[in-house]
C-alpha cells in the first residue's frame, strides 16, 4: 500500500475536509480562550439572565449573572483535557498489552481478554459511575475512570491486528535472529500497529469526549463552577421556556467539536485504508 | 457443537462472577468500605468514633472483604440484592418497576432501530460510492456525534417549548401501567435511535459490502437468480448474522444510553435510578444495578452467540 501523505489524509474527501476545519478552529479557540474571554469565566459580572446583545455581555448572562459568551469559550477546555489525558494513557497502554498478549499468547492472553470481555460487559456509564460511586467526583478519579473504560476496547481491537502480523515472515525472521521479545514487540510490532492505533486513538478522543460531557450533564463529572458544555446544558434546562439559547448554544460547541473529530478520524481512517465502522462504545 | 455451547455458558458464568468482583472491588473494597463511601465530611463531622464504629457492626462491614463478597454474592444470585442505608429498603423492592419500565423502553429502542438499520446498511452498502452513500455516511456521522443529550434536550426544546405537543418532563411514577409509559416513551425512545442507527448502519453497511464482493454471491448471480432474491435471501443473512456477535456491544450501548436519556425527559426507569442513588451514596444500590445491567449484556451476548451457531452453518462445521 502506498503511504498517504499528511496532506493528502486531511484533504481525503469533502467530509474529512469539514471535520478538520471543525477540528481546527475548535483547537484555536480552546488554545486562545484565556486571553480572548472578556470576563473571568467564574466571576458574577452582572444580572441574572440578562439578554444577548448587550454592549458589555455579548451574549447575556446566565442563570447566577456569569458572562455567557467567556463560559461558553472556556467549556471545552476541562473536558478535552481529560479526554486527551484518559485516551493517551488508555490508547498507551492498550498498545503495550494488545499487542504483547497477540505475541505471548497463553495465559497471559486469557487472563487479558477474560478482564477485557468483563468490562465490555458492563455498559460504559454505568462503569463510570460506578468508580465515581466509589472514589468520588474528582478530576483525577474520572481521568482514571474513563482511561479504565477505553482500555478494554482498545487492547481488543489493536490484539486483533497484531494477529495478522505476528504469522508474517519479518517477526520469524526477528524471532530467529534471536531479538529479545520487549525488541521484538517494540520494533517490529508497535510499527506495524500505528495506523490501527492512530485510529483508535482519534476514534476514542470524540468518543471519550461525548462521553465526559455527558457524565458532566448527569452530575457525575466535572463539578460547577468549572465551565463545561455538558454541565451548561444541565443548568440551561432549567429556563428551557425562557432561555433556549442558554442550551442551543453549548449544545452547537459540542456538537460541531464531536462531527469534526468523526468526520477527521473518518477520513483518517479511509486514507489509511481501515474501516472506522467498527464497534466502539 | 455441544462442547461450544458448553464453552460459551462457562465462560458467560466466569464473566459475569469477575464482573461481580470488579463491582464489589470498586466501591467497597478500594475505597474502604461501603460506610466510607456513604458518610459524607459533613456527616463525618457530627458523629463521633463510637456511632461510626457501631454503624458499621450494624450493617456487617467490620468483616473481611472476601466474606462480605460472598455473602452479598450469593445473595445477588438468589435475588437478595441487600438493603439500602436510608430506611433499610430492600433494593430488589426499589429497582423492581425501573427495571420492567427500562426493559420496555429498550425493547421499544430495539424494535424501531434494527430494521431500520437494516435497511440503510443495505441500501448505502449497495451504492457503496454513488452520491447517496456519501451523503448517508456522512448523515450518519453526525447522527452518532451528537450527543444523546443534546438530542433528547432539542427535541424537548422544537416539540414541547416552540411546538407544545409533549409535556417537557414526564410524569409517570415507576409504577404507572405500561401502556401509559409506552405513550410518553416516544420522544426518549426517538432521541438514542437516531444514534443507534447511525451506528448500527454503519456496521451493516460494512458487512453487506463484504458479503456482496464474496464468491458465493457471485456464484448465485451467476446462476441466474434475480437481484433482488440474491440480495434479500442470500446477501442479507450472510452479512446480518454475522453482525450478531457486535450485540453485546449494542446491548451495552443501549443501557448506556438509557442512563442518560431517562435522566433528560425523567422516565422513571433504571438510569433515572441510578443517578438518583450515585448522587444519595446509595453504594448498593448503584453495585445492584450495574451488576444488573452486566448480567443483561452477558446474557444478550450469549443469546447472539447461540443464534449464530443455530443459524450460521460456517461457524457451526467450522469449530465442531
Amino acid at each position: 500500500m502506498k503511504y498517504p501523505s499528511a496532506f493528502e489524509v486531511l484533504t481525503h474527501s469533502p467530509g474529512t475536509m469539514i471535520g478538520v476545519t471543525l477540528v481546527a478552529v475548535h483547537v484555536m479557540v480552546t488554545l486562545f480562550a484565556p486571553v480572548l474571554i472578556p470576563f473571568e469565566e467564574t466571576k458574577i459580572v452582572g444580572p441574572v439572565l440578562s439578554s444577548p446583545g448587550s454592549v458589555e455581555n455579548w451574549l447575556g448572562t446566565d442563570n447566577i449573572g456569569r458572562d455567557y459568551l467567556s463560559r461558553l469559550l472556556m467549556g471545552g477546555r476541562t473536558s478535552i483535557f481529560v479526554a486527551m489525558v484518559s485516551i493517551t494513557f488508555a490508547v498507551l497502554i492498550a498498545s503495550l498489552v494488545g499487542i504483547s498478549a497477540a505475541y505471548v499468547g497463553g495465559i497471559y492472553d486469557d487472563v487479558v481478554m477474560r478482564i477485557v470481555d468483563t468490562k465490555l460487559a458492563i455498559p460504559g456509564i454505568l462503569f463510570i459511575a460506578l468508580i465515581v460511586t466509589g472514589f468520588g467526583r474528582s478530576i483525577p478519579a474520572l481521568t482514571a475512570a474513563i482511561a479504565l473504560s477505553y482500555l478494554p476496547g482498545a487492547i481488543r481491537i489493536i490484539r486483533s491486528q497484531a494477529l495478522t502480523i505476528i504469522p508474517l515472515g519479518f517477526v520469524e525472521t526477528a524471532k530467529l535472529r534471536g531479538d529479545s521479545l520487549p525488541r521484538i514487540i517494540w520494533k517490529e510490532l508497535v510499527p506495524n500497529c500505528q495506523e490501527i492505533i492512530a485510529v483508535e486513538f482519534a476514534l476514542r478522543m470524540s468518543s471519550s469526549i461525548l462521553t465526559v460531557s455527558a457524565l458532566s450533564f448527569l452530575g457525575l463529572g466535572i463539578s460547577p463552577p468549572t465551565p463545561d458544555w455538558g454541565l451548561m446544558i444541565a443548568e440551561g434546562v432549567k429556563n428551557i421556556h425562557t432561555h433556549t439559547w442558554l442550551i442551543l448554544l453549548p449544545a452547537a460547541f459540542i456538537s460541531t467539536l464531536v462531527i469534526g473529530l468523526n468526520l477527521a478520524s473518518d477520513g483518517l481512517a479511509n486514507a489509511l485504508g481501515l474501516d472506522a465502522a467498527r464497534g466502539i462504545n | 457443537m455441544l462442547w461450544i455451547l458448553i464453552r460459551r455458558l462457562t465462560l458467560s458464568l466466569l464473566i459475569l462472577f469477575l464482573a461481580a468482583v470488579f463491582v464489589f472491588l470498586a466501591t467497597e473494597v478500594l475505597p474502604g468500605d461501603a460506610l466510607d463511601v456513604f458518610l459524607t465530611a459533613d456527616d463525618l463531622a457530627v458523629m463521633d468514633e463510637e456511632e461510626i464504629e457501631e454503624m458499621r457492626r450494624d450493617f456487617g462491614l467490620d468483616r473481611p472483604a472476601w466474606v462480605r463478597f460472598w455473602d452479598w454474592f450469593s445473595g445477588v444470585l438468589v435475588g437478595n440484592l441487600g438493603k439500602t442505608f436510608i430506611h433499610e429498603v430492600p433494593i430488589s423492592e426499589i429497582i423492581w418497576h425501573p427495571l420492567i419500565n427500562s426493559v420496555l423502553l429498550g425493547v421499544v429502542i430495539t424494535v424501531i432501530t434494527l430494521p431500520v438499520a437494516i435497511l440503510i446498511g443495505i441500501l448505502t452498502g449497495y451504492r457503496r460510492g454513488y452520491r447517496e452513500d456519501i451523503i448517508v455516511s456522512n448523515a450518519s456521522i453526525v447522527g452518532y456525534s451528537i450527543p444523546d443529550f443534546v438530542i433528547g434536550t432539542c427535541l424537548i426544546i422544537v416539540f414541547a417549548v416552540w411546538m407544545p405537543l409533549f409535556p417537557a418532563v414526564i410524569i409517570a411514577f415507576s409504577d404507572s401501567p405500561p401502556g401509559e409509559l409506552l405513550a410518553v416513551s416516544l420522544l426518549p425512545a426517538l432521541t438514542v435511535i437516531i444514534g443507534h442507527i447511525a451506528h448500527q448502519s454503519r456496521l451493516l453497511r460494512a458487512g453487506f459490502i463484504e458479503t456482496m464482493n464474496s464468491e458465493f454471491v457471485e456464484r448465485v448471480r451467476l446462476s441466474g437468480i434475480p437481484e433482488g432474491r440474491v440480495i434479500f435471501r442470500h446477501a442479507l443473512p450472510a452479512s446480518v448474522i454475522p453482525t450478531l456477535n457486535s450485540f453485546a456491544m449494542y446491548t451495552a450501548g443501549v443501557l448506556s444510553g438509557l442512563v442518560v436519556v431517562e435522566k433528560v425527559f425523567g422516565y422513571p426507569g433504571l438510569g433515572r435510578e441510578l443517578i438518583e442513588a450515585v448522587s444519595r451514596r446509595e453504594v448498593h444500590v448503584v453495585q445492584a444495578i450495574t451488576f444488573l445491567s452486566a448480567t443483561v449484556v452477558i446474557v444478550m451476548n450469549l443469546l447472539a452467540d447461540l443464534a449464530v451457531i443455530i443459524l450460521d452453518p460456517r461457524v457451526r462445521s467450522l469449530k465442531s
